[in-house]
């Protein structure tokens, strides 16, 4: 016993120690990763972004900014903020939809339908386009079961309407997977608590359930609109002329005008939208969360 | 939501929900059933069915192969790298006290939140003044950039998953680091390694900003050549390769589902043990 009390002290060095091994070990193995990473990452982005900055002649300049933002390349980044809107939205009101369906089906039914959901967003995204254009053509599946509507064939490729298709089959993954997570969240009791109070199905979704969903809407429509910016195969591929987005133009100065300032301009605007979209996801998320903790105490 | 909901309310969001489903199964089906197809454009359903598009995938002088394969090379040099980054990186933000962890964190998503075309940009002109352009290392070390990070969030939740009692039973047991890594750390981690390998493999693989940055006219990857086949040089052939594409896409996710069913045993039977051990009759174990 006394022995014991004697060497109580002792045990906060070779703790000490220990961390201090562990803390070692940690910033070894965490070394590759973020070498590699500043590396091929991180210094390329700013190389990005100096480059978007110098002249010719090697001078500080913002031209390269004042060119992104007028005439056909302002329009372009109104293109691609519009047909973004676009994509969020209803990828938005789809997912909700799907999403709503999944949480009522049995387990067994939601396991399935939520591998139909997933498993595309595995497979190559230009092969899912392709699949798409097959779709979507004058002589496609849905223009011949379309048939016998007025005004058919419909134009559906190469305008608007095919890039937006597109891109919201593109999403739909990303927002289902995040409502059906949300509304998973949601405390059945709270609905239950305002029935028995005499509220009516229509009150209950617009006073209980949206609020306690909203935030997790916010953020999966933000996000479907933020992965939409920089998108480039399904416009490029499934869009006419009026539909060319940022993605496209950086490319198209890259590979074809070799007009790498300009580009790294473009690249550094889009960038910027990014990371405001992402803002404004960790403020709406964390809004959410403040909000939940009140409804559950 | 649990009061009367009417019948016929339930149909509609049943049947608004097919049509969701049907929209993104759909392209994918489609693809499917077109590559066997005679009229390998749009025509849908098929008038009558053939193989050729996938025999002219292999014919003499076609271009195909050659992407496949440089394709395959990018892909399993990217996913070497991966699994590297991902154990290490894994290892220091599970297992270690690292000291600005939340800011490793963030380096670590940023290539999942950024636009690829932003990162693909970048590698350009990294690679560009370096001569590297077509070069498979680079584009191999260009998809790493994307794929990595996905190794290290299936590493992460591999790790966590991983009971550290059993660890610790083994080291009180007087087994040494390295023999706990060996016999039980590894062991179990293997279908997370397993499943990081697949999915760094598929997103290089199916990867198409990077490679379209950094190929040169010689050296063109799968999705490139897909890609350019849509746009310039119509090929019949595309059909047949964007079916295989998908084929291998489930392929490996069915594996990876095949991994993680065994592996979810494998922990169990070894807790299970411990669970049991009371239970089991006395002496059993060392008769």
């Amino acid at each position: 016993m006394a022995a014991l009390t004697a060497t109580t002290p002792a045990p906060a060095r070779p703790r000490k120690l220990l961390a201090s091994r562990r803390t070692r070990v940690g910033i070894l193995y965490a070394l590759p990763v973020v070498v590699y990473l500043l590396l091929l990452f991180v210094y390329p982005i700013f190389s990005t972004l100096l480059l978007s900055l110098k002249d010719a002649d090697g001078s500080f300049t913002l031209h390269w900014y004042a060119d992104a933002l007028s005439g056909v390349n302002l329009s372009v980044l109104f293109t691609t903020l519009r047909i973004s809107a676009e994509t969020a939205v209803l990828s938005l009101v789809f997912g909700f939809v799907l999403a709503q369906a999944i949480t009522r089906l049995k387990p067994l039914w939601a396991g399935l339908a939520m591998l139909v959901v997933v498993v595309p967003h595995f497979i190559s995204a230009l092969v899912r386009t392709y699949g798409w254009i097959i779709m979507l053509g004058d002589k496609g599946m849905v223009n011949e079961t379309l048939a016998w509507a007025p005004g058919a064939p419909f134009q559906l490729l190469y305008n608007e309407l095919g890039v937006v298709i597109g891109t919201t089959s593109m999403m739909l993954p990303y927002t289902v997977l995040l409502l059906y997570g949300v509304m998973r969240g949601v405390d059945r009791r709270l609905l239950a608590a305002a029935a028995s109070m005499g509220a009516g199905r229509v009150t209950i979704f617009c006073r209980v359930y949206l609020p306690l969903v909203g935030p997790g809407l916010a953020s999966a429509g933000l996000l479907s609109f933020i992965l939409s910016l920089g998108y480039y195969i399904t416009p490029a591929l499934m869009g006419g002329p009026n539909q060319t987005m940022i993605a496209t133009l950086i490319n198209q100065q890259v590979t074809k005008e070799n007009q790498w300032n300009g580009a790294a301009a473009q690249g550094v605007i889009l960038l910027l939208l990014t990371l405001a979209g992402l803002l404004l996801v960790k403020l709406v998320s964390s809004l959410g969360a403040s909000r939940k903790k009140r409804s559950g105490s | 939501m649990e009061l009367r909901k009417s019948l016929a309310g339930r149909i509609a969001l049943t049947a608004v929900a097919t049509v969701i489903l049907l929209f993104l199964a759909l392209p994918i089906v489609v693809i499917l059933v077109t590559s066997f197809s005679n009229n390998a454009f749009a025509a849908f359903p098929p008038e009558a069915w053939t193989l050729n598009w996938y025999k002219a995938l292999f014919a003499d002088g076609s271009k195909w192969p050659a992407a496949m394969s440089l394709s395959a090379l990018v892909a399993a040099l990217s996913t070497v790298f991966s699994l590297i980054i991902g154990v290490t990186a894994a290892t220091a933000l599970v297992r270690s006290e690292l000291p600005l962890r939340s800011a490793v964190f963030a380096l670590v998503l940023g290539p999942l939140v950024i636009p690829q075309i932003v990162t693909a940009l970048g590698l350009f002109l990294l690679f560009e003044p370096a001569a590297m352009l077509g070069s498979p290392i680079a584009i191999a070390l260009g998809h790493t950039v994307l794929a990595s990070p996905i190794a290290v969030l299936i590493l992460i939740a591999t790790l966590r998953g991983i009971d550290e009692r059993l660890e610790d039973a083994a080291a009180s047991m007087g087994a040494g680091r390295l023999t706990i890594a060996r016999k039980i750390t590894f062991p179990l981690a293997a279908p997370g390694m397993i499943a990081a390998a697949i999915f760094s493999f598929i997103t290089s693989f199916d990867e198409f900003y990077i490679s379209q940055f950094l190929s040169s006219v010689d050296t063109v990857t799968l999705p490139v050549r897909v890609y350019n086949s849509l746009t310039f040089e119509i090929d019949p052939s595309v059909t047949a390769v964007s079916a295989l594409l998908t084929a291998f896409a489930i392929l490996a996710l069915g594996l990876v589902a095949l991994v993680r069913w065994i592996g979810s045993g494998r922990q169990g039977s070894l807790l299970s043990v411990e669970n049991t051990a009371g239970v089991a009759t006395p002496g059993g174990e060392t008769v």
